[in-house]
């Protein structure tokens, strides 16, 4: 019985080895040394996927029946905007577990991902006006999912403006959290636009739940892209968050060590 | 290849001008993504080691004005 009552008293410790993945993760020292040995895999996987996928889609699938070649836009196009939402997500649950844990990687990690989504956002807006020409006739349109879509570009842009409105980038933190969490209502409105209003935008090609709407010798590259588009995301999110830790762990003796380390050999 | 030749595949029936802008700007971002922040990096790495070196001078200026003034 001893045991259990030195456990019990003991409590979720930082030694409890089912939680020791998590606040090493936590560590920014940690997580800095780690994905600098991670990074030239996960960009050479990113490259060759990206490499693939690309020329796969543009060169080798067939064209579509009712639009033409215009349709290939569909493999930078579908994956971007796929990206510019799940990554809204990924920066309003970071920002959630930094309000809830505390957890500074997690701060930095919402902060990097904020100009990562608004460019990748600007990337789905652009190469779908440009569809848009060929195809509707105009570059742009207010309907609910491109104007859905302009509302995530400004979400994603408070975000950024945010950190630097504060002194304290606790406060900046604390902030940005917030407004990211209260913008996930877009991602929903977004997804669901083409549904519930009349709209130009042509429905979903992929859905979780049903086969796609689309041919599978269409259908296997854009698969392909979105993995790939999914790689470049890590790499250049990790990258960001790397730049963040520097910048606000400069002043450590790891990082002073590991710069001394780096200029020695 | 879906395309007889590569200027069918530059041209695309008309709508090259379209899809290859698309690409040429995706790509460019994409590798604004991830030239920016290394580049960032390289300052940010000068700019610690710069503060490596005036702290080792500092420390060293103290050391001299102490060695001086016990030698006086």
């Amino acid at each position: 019985m001893n045991w259990l009552s030195n456990k019990l008293s003991a409590g979720p410790s930082n030694e409890s080895p089912s939680w020791q993945w998590f606040y090493r993760l936590g560590s920014p020292r940690w997580f800095y040394l780690r994905s600098g040995q991670w990074l030239p895999w996960l960009s050479l996987a990113a490259l060759l996927v990206l490499a693939t996928g690309l020329v796969w889609g543009l060169a080798f699938a067939p064209e579509d029946a009712k639009q033409g070649n215009s349709f290939r836009i569909i493999y930078i196009h579908v994956p971007a905007a796929f990206l510019a939402q799940s990554g809204y997500f990924i920066m309003a649950i970071a920002g959630a577990i930094g309000l809830i844990w505390k957890m500074k990687i997690s701060y930095m990690v919402m902060k990097a991902a904020a100009p990562i989504g608004a460019l990748l956002t600007f990337v789905a807006l652009f190469t779908g006006a440009v569809w848009g020409k060929p195809t509707w006739g105009a570059y742009w349109v207010w309907d609910a999912r491109i104007t859905s879509m302009l509302i995530l570009l400004f979400l994603y842009a408070g975000v950024m403006a945010l950190q630097y409105a504060y002194h304290s980038v606790d406060a900046a933190s604390k902030a940005s959290a917030i407004l990211a969490l209260v913008g996930t209502v877009n991602i929903p409105i977004i997804n669901k636009s083409v549904d519930w209003w009349y709209t130009l935008h042509q429905p979903a090609t992929i859905k979780l739940t049903s086969a796609p709407s689309m041919h599978m010798d269409m259908f296997m590259p854009l698969l392909v892209m979105i993995v790939g588009f999914y790689l470049f995301y890590a790499v250049a999110l990790i990258l960001h968050t790397r730049n963040e830790i520097l910048r606000r762990e400069r002043k450590t003796s790891w990082v002073r060590e590991l710069v001394t380390a780096k200029a020695g050999g | 290849m879906y395309f007889d030749n590569f200027a069918a595949l530059i041209n695309m029936d008309g709508h090259g001008v379209y899809v290859w802008t698309s690409v040429a700007v995706t790509l460019a971002t994409m590798l604004w993504l991830v030239i920016a922040p290394l580049i960032s990096q390289r300052g940010l790495l000068k700019e610690v080691s710069r503060d490596i070196q005036r702290q080792q001078n500092r420390d060293l200026a103290a050391k001299k004005t102490s060695n001086h003034e016990e030698s006086n």
